[in-house]
């Protein structure tokens, strides 16, 4: 996997960069603001960008606003947005133009290294990876468009870990279930938010759409 | 001694020639003129105005030309103020704008209590023998001007040698004695002597007229010295506030570039530390490491919830997404409704945006509520106002609650104001309006 990192404090640029040549990536550019990082996703056509959030000049949102320019010019290259705040508002923009090849995880997420690799490969595959955070964040904020209201906790449960972006399998070992049992879920909520049999990648996609409020 | 007295002689002769000294004559001279004319006209609108006011027809008439009389008033004053700053190079800052009050009848009575505007009236009534020694002290310095240059005139433009003696009329400064007549040359130096004595006078007649002047300029048209204590306090306090504001923006950043930032490095090389161990490495290193990582992990959580209570990241960004992050960790299901037109200063903006927290916050807390709503708005007045509402129980008392109280009170720091309504079973409305700056 080729990866472009942005990210301004040179401690986790270093970590970052070793954290993944560890694991056998390539890490192409390490740059430190918002218009390096499209400078070097334009000269090594990369698969993924981990972006920090907050970079020079104004230390606010600039690591945000490279990455949507980003998805725009090269919609096949995934997006890692990676910071120490989950904004709702940056959510809803990074997830505006569709949830494939997106994530925002917060900065601490990279202390568990195998998720972390794991969550950045699932982006880089056109996957998402999206925080816990963000999920129970867009989950509130998308609880009073109902729909949503008739799923058993449990398919809530399955339905918000698909919006991380989890397979079928990843989320049976996380909920300790059996494979079936999983399927059984996700065919329910598919029928409870009324999206019909088609290829299933398609309806997983949009299941997770509706659950985080997109016009989907 | 003698040195002294020469040199005192010294500045007192000499003062005439200087650029003050023109200077404080041509402010005798329109300072004057002035000031007779506001006098009058002045007087003549005050008596008309009151007279006719008394009796029942012409009230109407009558306090409209009150009115008008008083902001012609402030329109002298401003007059004046400039004449002096200009020829006196006396600076007095204008007393503090007229505001109009709302309605025909409060616009009047905010006009006839305008203080600034009777103060501007009592210095036009006072200004009358001042000008009358200004003018008489313009007239000498002119008349002193004629006079030393009677000895050439004599010469160029009277009498050529051979020519018929004509004599000349000298005027006499002082208004009694009559004026003198002049039939020779050498007498001509007589009336020259007599107009540099003139301009002598004058110079520091001028000067001592206008000193008094100075001083009535200062208290009937600068502004009143509670008024200039309180612009400066307000001054003082905005700088302050926005000096906290910005105080806590900059903690917030160092702890993101700092604190925060080693953290998750070194939460980072701990995963990193945890992966290189194998699974028949020692199980207690491989326990230190993870209780060392989730100590590292809640630190961030702790720092992470210290540093959204001293500066939600998200203002910088303005307060809509400030306001949708907050929303969306709400308990109680709260939607955000925005339209803001000018960008508020951040300490507004950290005021409005904390009150949002407490309000929802309390909500949580006392009203059983099952849905917030949130607005915020600027008004084109200048004013942003937010509302929080909700659907639960009321009864929500500003007087007894302390969350509520200190709202108040973080509010009335920018002169915002803050009310509530809660009436039994609800809903609840609490508004909060602040100044676009602090």
């Amino acid at each position: 996997m080729r990866v472009v990192i942005a990210e301004d404090a040179a401690l986790l640029r270093e970590g970052l960069t070793r954290l993944l040549q560890d694991r056998g990536h390539s890490v192409c550019a390490a740059v430190t603001d918002g218009d390096a990082l499209l400078t070097a996703v334009a000269e090594h056509q990369p698969d993924v960008a981990v972006v920090d959030i907050r970079m020079p000049p104004t230390h606010t949102d600039e690591g945000l606003r490279a990455a949507l320019a980003m998805r725009k010019a090269y919609p096949g290259t995934g997006v890692l947005m990676f910071s120490q705040y989950i904004e709702t508002s940056y959510s809803a923009q990074l997830l505006e133009g569709g949830a494939a090849g997106v994530g925002y995880l917060l900065k601490d997420r990279v202390a568990n290294v195998a998720e972390f690799a794991a969550a950045l490969e699932r982006v880089a595959g056109g996957g998402t990876a999206l925080d816990p955070e963000v999920v129970s964040q867009l989950f509130r904020a998308s609880r009073q468009r109902g729909g949503l209201a008739t799923l058993t906790p449990r398919e809530r449960q399955v339905l918000a870990l698909m919006a991380e972006g989890r397979s079928n399998s990843a989320i049976a070992t996380e909920l300790v279930v059996s494979g079936g049992a999983v399927e059984k879920h996700v065919a329910s909520i598919f029928t409870k938010l009324g999206l019909p049999p088609d290829e299933s990648d398609n309806r997983r996609v949009l299941a997770v759409l509706h659950y985080l409020g997109s016009p989907a | 001694m003698a040195d002294d007295f020469r040199r005192v002689a010294g500045i007192i002769v000499r003062a005439p020639l200087t650029r003050r000294t023109v200077r404080e004559l041509l402010y005798c001279g329109f300072g004057g003129i002035a000031g007779v004319a506001g006098f009058w006209i002045t007087i003549v609108m005050l008596a008309f105005g009151l007279t006719i006011s008394v009796s029942v027809l012409g009230t109407v008439i009558g306090l409209l030309l009150l009115t008008l009389a008083l902001r012609l008033s402030r329109r002298l004053g401003a007059l004046h103020r400039r004449l002096a700053s200009w020829l006196l190079r006396y600076r007095v800052d204008a007393p503090p704008k007229f505001v109009p009050g709302t309605g025909i009848l409060g616009r009047l009575d905010k006009r006839l209590r305008d203080r600034a505007a009777w103060r501007a009236v009592s210095y036009s009534l006072v200004k009358l023998p001042v000008a009358a020694v200004q003018l008489y002290t313009a007239a000498t310095a002119c008349i002193g001007l004629v006079d030393i240059t009677y000895p050439v005139d004599w010469l160029i433009f009277r009498h050529h040698p051979g020519g018929p003696v004509r004599p000349m009329v000298a005027v006499n400064p002082v208004p009694f004695g009559g004026n003198f007549m002049i039939y020779s040359w050498p007498g001509t130096f007589l009336v020259a002597v007599v107009g540099a004595a003139c301009l002598l006078a004058a110079t520091w007649l001028a000067r001592a007229i206008n000193a008094g002047d100075r001083r009535l300029v200062r208290a009937l048209l600068g502004p009143s010295s509670m008024a200039e204590r309180v612009s400066e306090l307000e001054r003082t306090r905005t700088l302050a506030v926005e000096d906290s504001a910005a105080a806590l923006r900059r903690v917030e950043r160092d702890l993101h570039d700092g604190a925060q930032m080693r953290l998750a490095a070194l939460a980072m090389n701990l995963g990193m530390a945890r992966e290189k161990l194998d699974d028949d490495d020692d199980a207690t290193v491989r326990e230190l490491i993870d209780a060392a990582q989730r100590n590292a992990m809640n630190a961030l959580a702790d720092l992470r919830d210290l540093a959204r209570g001293i500066h939600p990241p998200a203002l910088d960004n303005g307060l809509p997404s400030a306001l949708a992050t907050l929303a969306a960790s709400s308990a109680i299901p709260a939607s955000v409704t925005a339209d803001i037109g000018t960008r508020p200063a951040p300490a507004i903006e950290t005021i409005a945006y904390f009150c949002a927290a407490e309000l929802i916050a309390n909500a949580t807390k006392h009203s059983y509520a099952n849905q917030i709503t949130i607005n915020i708005h600027t008004e084109r007045s200048g004013v942003l106002r937010l509302e929080v509402t909700d659907d639960g129980i009321g009864g929500a008392d500003a007087a007894h609650g302390s969350g509520l109280t200190g709202l108040t009170q973080r509010v009335s720091t920018v002169d915002g104001r803050m009310t509530v309504s809660s009436p039994p079973g609800g809903p609840t409305t609490v508004t909060v309006e602040l100044p676009l700056k602090a």
